[in-house]
């Protein structure tokens, strides 16, 4: 009966004991608990193709903090955890971006927000380009690259920077002269490689609100401006042969399609009506509204019924009291009405004047909410032409914008028309390849439609506020970058069966501060 | 009495693991005001709750407990003998203590006092009583914090504070996030600017209340804590202040005859009883605002006892009948046997079969209680009509719904989301995943109970084993529920992405709009379950001299219940029950000559904790107890000294209360 009792308590204490929760196993750096792994990608070497995206290009300026957030590098910290190696950057010299070539400033700081606008920080550049870095680097994102570029021999040759043949950044870590971003990146035999490049093939021309060409049908690059529109077979062939090199030798790798470079807040945040009268009467709303009529009597009331006469009456529409109006822009694709506005203002104006008129109204029309203007252009609206005497004084009011300031719906048609061409190639050659492809271009859309909640902060191409863009509104913000990261480790993760574990975006700020 | 009593410091988030206050949103267990969050919407600021700073509970009481109690009785026998007693008794309480319902509530001086008149003879008793209690200075916790943090700052400027703060930090400064919530939450706090800025901030007027407090937090233990601390708990209204005021009563009487000097077949006895409840919360507990609630419950009932088999076997049988005002009547029959076997009877086995309800409590039936986060809110029929609320519409709202809405209990019943399928709304955004609130307005749970057990004392050894199977239905619970402010709720709603961006029209969108704007009351329903519940359990019990004096003994409770909580998602059912229990002592009353001893130690497992107030595990605990006793003959004393959970680590046996840690004691008692 004793021995009953001792076993009783002997099995009370055994239950104490089974309390202690077995502790499993978790690592803490992998999705889903699971021992951390690469998966099917091999990530000992890893090199970054790309523009200043994988540069890490933030508040119009490339900075080593910037540098260092960019996604080409947070990806190459999620690699170091299974054993990717040394990825080497080419950081700049300071924190206050801008380039110098022979000391002398060839591009700015990066910009800070004060509480009003972006702005300069203090400090000046000291990132001289003809100041040699000793690679190689995994980090291979050349700010300002086209798809074409980066199979361009001689783009890393400092004299050609001045004529615009080479390009200040790859200046400092090209391994020669004569080299290429692709042939620096195959020298290092990489095991893996990510590729987000086409970006610049339409931004130039988009940035400049069109003013560039639509290179469509012209295959040889070597006649671009820089502004200007890559033929899609042009950056088909040139994709082809990058992702071709890069995988001769077995290599994986990740690609990314493109989004609209339309949805950036650089062509969002200015609106196509921002002429209210509280505007257009310096905040005094009775003054506004003796503006408007005066406008309606004597400039857009006699042009509305001289373009009517000429069946282009839905050009101009009268200005509205109540509602805000629209800029007043250039638009490059209306008939030329100059001759008949001459002919029609002559009896009213003199023929000299007339003949003015004519010229800068020939094809003036109001904006539509299908036109973007661009975010530089901000400071345009109200401000004085060069040389053009008042009334006409007032760019947007009395005088159109023009073609630079603003991207048409013509202009933003051929902008996504060259961008799907791009995708299509982009994604067909990755499933070809057996690449892991990001999805881009949908993730932009929805950042400029209602947003993303990532790690409960609701992320928007919003300017300044929007927490994914930086201040030059189309670079990526430091969360921006740990975001579009996720996005490619996400993808790496479906394509190989890996399991990196994205990161927490709500650790990472939206803005650098003035000093760093 | 006087003593104080655990100190509760689980500053545990009541909902995300690992949380503490340096997270924007956090809500400590035992910390109160940290209550009062929203959803700040302004750009750059998160897309869920940014939380006021919280008072610890060890700021809001002393935790001192007393009590006293006085009672008073006289009896008078008008004949002499037993034929009649009356009786007339009265008993006061009076003290101090902590007490956790659905928020944890200091009892400052509250009196509670007991009448009753009995008139008692040899074969009835007819008596009746009434309880009356006085919360005295008594508060709510959790309004405390709240509303000593609303003295220093309305909530509208602390969180517009916070709001401008933050993004000024991240936008202007360019601080990492966990950065500028600091530097927000010192803002909002203590109106210090963060630093840096080219333009100090200001703390914020209201413009809609311009005399709205915009001061900085009072820090405990200062005079201005000390005055909002006097003030908050002076006042009743829970929008500032949190006295408790609750002068309830109840009238109960109840009346019982035996037939067993008129019947000798068998014991025969038939009784009744009637309860009025007078519910006069002021409005601070029940939805008695205006008038005090009044309602009532009545019961009959006969019994009948034989005894066979030379009295070894015993048959009772019952029937009862229960009416109560806002519920249907209840037959309820029980049926028992009791069998004692062996030469001495010593074998005793015993079983029995009943059913049985159990009315929804006063609580269940009119609570009308605004915790912070939700609304309490019981459902008698006429309570959901006696609740009504009007509430701000915020931000960016569909247009035609106006600034405010005004909603009753009916909204929480009929047009709500259940708050489970709002979770995985909120977690996917896919609206096709609410599910419209269906829940019944609370009737009584009904019960099937047996019960089988054994006993017997033989050799010295006592063996007790037991066991029990109910099975309940209508199991009383409680559910929460998401009512929108405008819009219909609906089981999946389809909304167009053009729905959530602009102004939707259709009555489901509206709805799946003032989720998505926080335009929503959350409430707490009392309800009853479709699940069907069963629990049961058994318990063994040993003991046994040993040798000489020397006791030992052992016992292991096992408890258990089971449905299927997938049926019924939302549904929580408080069982709070460990599965294990294992106890074993040792003990001799006579090791010396009036010397004893016992020691015993006790364990359970761990178990999840469900109430109101919070959800949670309540972990495992080994607790040993000791205690000597000495008998001074001479004096007609004796003297215990004793200690309980010796060398053990503090414990808790309900989450939310203070850890119950380690207590000594020594008494000396005369004429034991």
């Amino acid at each position: 009966m004793i021995k009953n009792f001792k076993w009783l308590l002997f099995a009370s204490v055994a239950f104490v004991a089974c309390t202690n929760e077995d502790e499993i196993a978790v690592d803490a750096n992998s999705s889903d608990g699971q021992p951390l792994t690469a998966g099917s990608a091999v990530v000992t070497k890893y090199v970054a193709l790309g523009d200043s995206y994988a540069a890490g290009f933030s508040d119009n300026a490339l900075f080593i903090e910037g540098q260092k957030g960019s996604y080409a590098n947070v990806i190459a910290q999620q690699f170091a955890l299974t054993g990717g190696g040394e990825f080497k950057t080419p950081l700049m010299a300071d924190n206050v971006g801008g380039l110098l070539l022979g000391g002398n400033v060839i591009l700015g700081s990066r910009l800070y927000f004060n509480g009003s606008a972006p702005t300069p920080v203090s400090g000046s550049p000291s990132t001289e380009v003809a100041t040699k870095l000793t690679g190689p680097f995994g980090n291979l994102g050349v700010p300002g690259a086209k798809s074409y570029h980066l199979v361009a021999p001689g783009y890393g040759n400092v004299a050609g920077v001045a004529t615009g043949q080479a390009n200040p950044y790859f200046v400092r870590f090209a391994s020669s002269a004569t080299t290429t971003v692709v042939a620096d990146a195959v020298a290092q035999d990489p095991t893996f490689f990510s590729l987000w490049i086409g970006g610049n093939d339409v931004l130039g021309y988009a940035t400049s609100g069109g003013s560039g060409r639509n290179q469509t049908g012209n295959f040889n690059p070597a006649t671009y401006a820089s502004n200007d529109i890559t033929d899609p077979t042009v950056f088909a062939n040139v994709y082809s042969s990058i992702v071709n090199t890069m995988t001769a030798k077995g290599a994986k790798g990740v690609v990314a399609n493109l989004p609209y470079v339309t949805s950036l807040p650089y062509f969002t945040t200015v609106p196509f009506n921002p002429l209210s009268v509280s505007v257009l009467g310096g905040g005094n709303v009775a003054v506004g509204q003796g503006t408007v009529a005066a406008l309606n009597t004597q400039l857009y009331g006699p042009l509305k019924q001289a373009l009517t006469a000429f069946n282009a009456g839905d050009r101009i529409n009268l200005l509205s009291a109540t509602v805000s109006n629209p800029l007043l822009i250039v638009d490059e694709s209306l008939p030329n009405l100059s001759a008949q506005l001459t002919a029609a203002f002559t009896p009213t104006l003199g023929v000299q004047t007339a003949t003015f008129y004519g010229q800068v109204f020939g094809q003036a029309r109001q904006a539509t909410k299908d036109d973007l203007v661009v975010l530089v252009a901000r400071s345009v609206i109200g401000a004085a032409p060069v040389g053009i005497p008042a009334p006409l004084n007032k760019f947007g009011i009395t005088y159109p914008m023009q073609d630079k300031d603003v991207l048409t719906k013509a202009e933003i048609a051929e902008v996504k028309v060259a961008t799907d061409a791009y995708n299509v190639t982009i994604k067909s050659i990755a499933d070809a390849k057996g690449l892991a492809f990001v999805e881009l271009k949908s993730v932009t859309d929805q950042l400029a439609n209602g947003g993303i909640v990532y790690n409960n902060y609701n992320t928007t191409s919003a300017f300044v506020t929007g927490g994914m863009f930086s201040l030059d509104g189309v670079h990526p913000s430091p969360r921006g970058y740990a975001i579009i990261a996720n996005l490619f480790t996400t993808a790496i993760n479906a394509k190989f069966g890996a399991n990196f574990k994205n990161k927490d975006v709500s650790l990472y700020r939206i803005l650098y501060p003035a000093s760093l | 009495m006087r003593g104080t009593e655990w100190h509760a410091v689980n500053y545990d988030d009541k909902t995300v693991a690992g949380r503490d206050r340096s997270h924007y949103g956090y809500d400590g267990i035992n910390v109160y005001g940290d209550e009062a969050a929203t959803v700040i919407p302004a750009p750059t600021l998160p897309s869920d709750k940014v939380s006021r700073t919280g008072y610890n509970e060890t700021d809001l009481t002393d935790n001192k407990v007393a009590n006293t109690k006085i009672d008073l009785s006289l009896h008078i026998r008008p004949f002499g003998d037993e034929k009649l007693e009356v009786i007339v008794q009265s008993k006061f309480g009076y003290g101090n203590t902590v007490y956790q319902g659905a928020n944890r509530y200091y009892l400052n001086n509250f009196f509670m006092q007991q009448h009753k008149i009995e008139f008692k003879g040899k074969n009835f008793f007819i008596r009746g009583y009434t309880t009356t209690e006085d919360g005295g200075n008594s508060y709510d916790m959790l309004f405390t914090g709240i509303n000593i943090n609303r003295l220093a700052k309305s909530d509208t400027n602390w969180f517009t504070d916070y709001g401008n703060a933050y993004a000024r930090s991240t936008l202007i400064l360019g601080l990492q996030p966990s950065v500028a919530h600091a530097a927000a939450r010192n803002f909002a706090d203590f109106n210090i600017s963060p630093a840096g800025l080219p333009t100090a901030l200001v703390p914020n007027t209201d413009l809609n209340n311009p005399n709205a407090p915009r001061g900085t937090r009072f820090l405990p233990g200062t005079p201005e804590f000390k005055n909002a601390f006097a003030q908050v708990t002076n006042e009743a209204s829970v929008l500032s202040g949190s006295k408790l005021v609750d002068n309830s009563r109840i009238y109960h009487s109840d009346a019982n005859y035996n037939f067993k000097d008129v019947i000798k077949f068998a014991e025969i006895q038939v009784g009744g009883s009637y309860r009025e409840y007078k519910l006069n919360s002021f409005g601070r507990i029940y939805t008695d605002a205006n008038d005090p609630i009044t309602y009532n419950e009545y019961g009959a009932y006969t019994q009948v006892m034989k005894k066979l088999m030379d009295d070894r076997l015993k048959l009772t049988g019952s029937l009862r009948y229960d009416k109560a005002q806002n519920f249907d009547g209840n037959y309820s029959p029980r049926l028992s046997v009791v069998y004692s076997g062996g030469q001495n009877k010593n074998h005793n086995f015993r079983g029995s079969f009943q059913t049985g309800f159990r009315n929804p409590s006063t609580q269940d039936q009119y609570i009308g209680f605004n915790v912070g986060s939700a609304i309490l809110l019981g459902s008698a029929p006429d309570n959901l009509t006696r609740f009504v609320e009007t509430r701000t519409i915020n931000g960016a709202a569909v247009p035609t719904e106006g600034n405010s809405a005004t909603i009753s209990g009916l909204n929480a019943y009929n047009n709500s989301y259940t708050a489970a399928s709002v979770a995985r709304f909120s977690a996917t955004g896919n609206a096709a995943l609410l599910t419209k609130t269906t829940a019944g307005l609370v009737k009584p749970e009904e019960v099937k109970a047996i019960e089988l057990g054994y006993r017997s004392f033989i050799n010295k050894t006592s063996i007790d084993i037991n066991g029990y199977y109910n099975i309940y239905n209508n199991f009383i619970g409680n559910l929460n529920v998401i009512a929108p402010l405008y819009g219909t709720a609906q089981d999946s709603p389809t909304p167009t992405n053009a729905d959530l961006l602009l102004f939707p029209t259709d009555p489901g969108s509206k709805s799946v709009h003032a989720l998505r704007t926080s335009n929503t009351r959350v409430f707490q329903l009392y309800t009853n379950t479709p699940l069907e519940i069963k629990s049961f359990g058994f318990g063994l019990g040993l003991s046994r001299k040993v040798y000489k004096d020397f006791e030992i003994g052992a016992n292991y409770n096992y408890a258990e219940f089971a449905f299927d909580q997938s049926k019924d998602p939302s549904f929580e059912a408080g069982f709070n029950t460990p599965k294990h229990r294992v106890k074993a002592s040792i003990g001799n009353e006579k090791l010396f000559p009036n010397f004893g001893f016992n020691v015993s130690g006790r364990w359970n497992s761990e178990y999840l904790w469900q109430s109101s107030f919070a959800d949670g595990t309540i972990a495992s605990a080994t607790v040993i107890d000791a205690q000597l006793n000495y008998n001074l003959p001479s004096l007609k004393s004796t003297l215990k000294v004793g200690a309980s959970n010796i060398g053990g680590k503090e414990y808790g046996q309900v989450l939310g209360a203070g850890l119950i840690g380690q207590q000594y004691f020594a008494s000396w008692t005369i004429n034991p």
